[in-house]
């Protein structure tokens, strides 16, 4: 299922920009040795700090510009604020990485427009909410997005075991290369110009791709990036069942993909908005214990103690649905 | 003179309020947010262009005296130590790197380490060995202007109301900055639902620990945050979200052609950048073009969002002044750089003494403005009624997204 469709011309835009956005990362390898003017040693990097951020700003307004549904805005912005409160929780721990876990799993149940969303603006309500807003933030941003859409574009037939597994492993991957962009990115700026492990402009591909190897070997991958993509399969092997069924739940009680039709004018007052009727077929299963969709619910339901209907709900749905033990 | 200034705005602003007008402008209030990141934008700029240690230091005082004068104490306003610290490590990060993986180049040895030669695959690299002043102080240059960017950003970051800063984004970019705001307003929220469920919990006697308590919690959280989003969706539907203009067929064409053209430009001018054998209008001109180009479909897109602003960030002459100090400040610096480019990159070899100029020293009286002309941040929101500048939303109900720091869609046009 996609909650948000990508238009041909939105993919084209995607395609485009995400090109044009590997090469700010890619640059040391491929930086000439005497170029013109511009693209001094100091100055190319800064060209692209500046040309990043539009870049995600310009896939961000395409993919939104059919205009997001309400509901899948506010899941947006729910899931968004779950990835924001999880993502302390492992920061500073040894490589735990707690971002990764429902983004995938978001990712796979909602689809790729909607992964490349919610990767974005996970980290970006992340750093406002801990104020690591900096040059590093458009580039973990688009990381991130990456990694939300490959989870939506796996294949879509799995499900059962062979789907967790498939996305513990893909978990593994994207946190791995997830790691190595980063470095990437980082690579310049943390060892400075002349330093053996620096980038040596116009040297052979190859041998840039040797010193960052090693560079990448020494600070980070056999610490924070396995210890991020062991975070991230474990948890998807643990918790991705129930939380998948959680999140397919909640997709069909929203009913994105109930087709919007305007009833004739009827003698009572008509909805002014475009909520589905309740009749349709999709947006009735069996488990929405009170009025469907479109209906506010009270609103001060969550500034009081409140019977834990929800808790309930959940927990039923974890009991019945019990993830299985991982193989090992 | 400035307060002068001030007072005309003033008095336009709020014609015949008594005879000290001018002081309706030094009120307490909260600045535009984009005015604070202009002018850190100019410091970074400043910054960028020197590696002279005694002006970076200098910058790196003013970012920090303009945040002790001027910050709230809202959460992101405490994370400038933050930045502090990261920029310590990143100086330290370089030094080090220097020492351990440097080349040993330069006359004055400070200390011969033993070296380490590491075997083939390791691109025939040595640890440690000779470790010579010029490249220690090369690495300590390079990160201090490293650092000082970052100490400037941090400064934005602890001056500017983020939440007023998502208000101002174009409208294209509505829809995302909406769900940034619903998931900074929703996260608090969490932690209540996690006290609700874990007291759910307790009063069923379930006192199971560690894996299954956690999915005990863990699970009834995250769908109590999903059953949230629909009442959420709900409230929006019925006041009007997704509104949208009718915008003509030529009209959306267009801004597709400027998006893809744009992007397509960028995509030839990174080439071009990073191509040696490129002739020299595939580089950068044409880079800057296409991102102009894109950015302009972008904006044009952004007409099919109708939106109302409640109490819009309104661009004052404080906001002027902040901005134009940032502004004032780089230019000053790229001026010194054009007249004693030597002073601005002080060479490590010879070793020399850096030196500051009267042209250094009047840039850093222009970044150090806002100190003092910037209004004076509003108190803690407990002891004033909430006006400007208060921290809005953080626990507003779910089911209200017309709360200040949203812009109401649809509403009024």
């Amino acid at each position: 299922m996609s909650v948000l469709r990508v238009a041909p011309r939105t993919a084209v835009v995607l395609a485009l920009a995400s090109a044009a956005a590997l090469a700010t990362f890619t640059w040391p390898f491929f930086i000439p040795a005497h170029p013109e003017s511009t693209a001094r040693t100091g100055e190319a990097p800064l060209v692209f700090l500046v040309m990043l951020p539009v870049l995600v700003a310009l896939v961000l307004a395409e993919l939104s510009s059919g205009g997001i549904d309400s509901k899948a805005l506010a899941m947006l912005g729910v899931l968004a604020a779950v990835n924001a409160a999880l993502r302390p929780l492992g920061a500073g721990t040894a490589g735990i990485e707690t971002v990764f876990f429902l983004l995938v799993l978001a990712g796979r149940v909602f689809g790729p427009g909607f992964g490349f969303l919610l990767g974005s603006t996970s980290l970006f309500a992340s750093a406002l909410l801990t104020a690591g807003v900096g040059p590093w933030l458009p580039f973990q941003m688009l990381c991130a997005s990456w990694v939300g859409l490959g989870a939506g574009l796996l294949p879509t037939r799995l499900r059962g075991r062979a789907e967790v597994a498939v996305l513990a492993g893909y978990g593994a991957f994207a946190a791995y290369g997830y790691g190595l962009l980063m470095n990437l990115w980082f690579w310049p700026f943390s060892l400075g110009a002349d330093t053996q492990l620096s980038y040596v402009a116009g040297a052979p591909v190859l041998d840039n791709l040797h010193r960052f190897a090693v560079f990448t070997a020494v600070t980070s991958t056999f610490g924070w990036d396995t210890g991020r993509a062991i975070t991230t399969a474990v948890a998807v092997l643990l918790a991705g069942p129930a939380v998948l069924a959680a999140l397919r739940r909640a997709a069909r009680r929203a009913a994105f993909d109930a087709p919007v039709t305007f009833a004739a004018p009827a003698p009572q007052p008509a909805p002014s908005t475009a909520t589905p009727p309740p009749e349709t077929p999709v947006a009735a299963p069996q488990d929405v214990p009170g009025p469907a969709v479109g209906v506010a619910p009270p609103a001060r339901r969550w500034l009081h103690e409140a019977p834990v209907t929800a808790g309930e709900d959940g927990q039923g749905g974890g009991s019945h649905q019990a993830p299985q033990r991982p193989a090992d | 003179m400035t307060e002068r200034r001030d007072g005309v705005d003033a008095a336009a602003a709020a014609p015949g309020r008594g005879p000290r007008r001018w002081s309706a402008a030094r009120l307490p209030r909260g600045l535009h947010p984009g005015a604070w990141w202009l002018w850190a934008l100019g410091l970074a700029t400043a910054a960028s262009h020197t590696t002279n240690p005694l002006l970076l230091a200098l910058l790196v005082a003013v970012a920090a005296l303009t945040v002790l004068r001027r910050r709230t104490d809202a959460p992101w306003a405490l994370a400038f130590r933050m930045y502090l610290v990261l920029g310590a490590v990143i100086i330290t990060m370089r030094v080090v790197f220097r020492i351990v993986f440097g080349g040993g180049q330069g006359e004055h040895l400070l200390v011969s380490l033993p070296e380490i030669p590491l075997p083939e695959w390791a691109a025939g690299i040595r640890l440690f060995g000779p470790v010579a002043v010029e490249q220690v102080l090369g690495g300590f240059y390079d990160g201090l202007r490293l650092a000082t960017m970052l100490v400037c950003l941090g400064a934005a970051n602890a001056l500017a109301n983020p939440k007023r800063l998502l208000k101002a984004v174009p409208g294209a970019l509505y829809a995302v900055g909406t769900a940034v705001v619903v998931a900074l307003s929703v996260a608090p929220q969490l932690v209540e639902s996690v006290l609700r469920v874990r007291r759910a919990r307790r009063l069923r006697g379930a006192t199971g620990r560690g894996m299954r308590a956690l999915r005990g919690i863990a699970l009834p959280v995250l769908a109590d945050a999903l059953d949230r989003s629909l009442a959420l969706a709900a409230a929006m539907d019925s006041r009007g979200y997704g509104r949208t203009a009718a915008v003509p067929a030529g009209q959306r064409a267009a801004t597709g052609a400027l998006v893809l053209g744009g992007l397509v430009g960028v995509c030839a001018g990174t080439y071009g950048l990073l191509d040696s054998t490129g002739s020299g209008y595939l580089g950068l001109p044409m880079l800057l073009t296409g991102l102009v180009v894109a950015v302009a479909g972008m904006l044009l897109a952004g007409r099919r969002v109708r939106r109302s602003r409640y109490r819009p960030d309104r661009w004052r002459s404080a906001e002027l002044l902040v901005a134009g100090c940032g502004i004032a400040a780089a230019a000053l610096t790229m001026l010194a750089g054009s007249v004693t480019p030597e002073l601005l990159y002080p060479p490590v070899s010879p070793l020399t003494w850096p030196e500051v100029t009267p042209l250094m020293l009047l840039a850093v009286t222009a970044a150090a403005g806002p100190a003092w002309l910037a209004p004076p941040p509003p108190g803690s929101p407990s002891t004033r009624p909430p006006t400007v500048g208060t921290p809005v939303g953080a626990v507003a109900a779910p089911t209200r997204t017309g709360d200040p720091a949203t812009s109401v869609p649809g509403g009024h046009p």
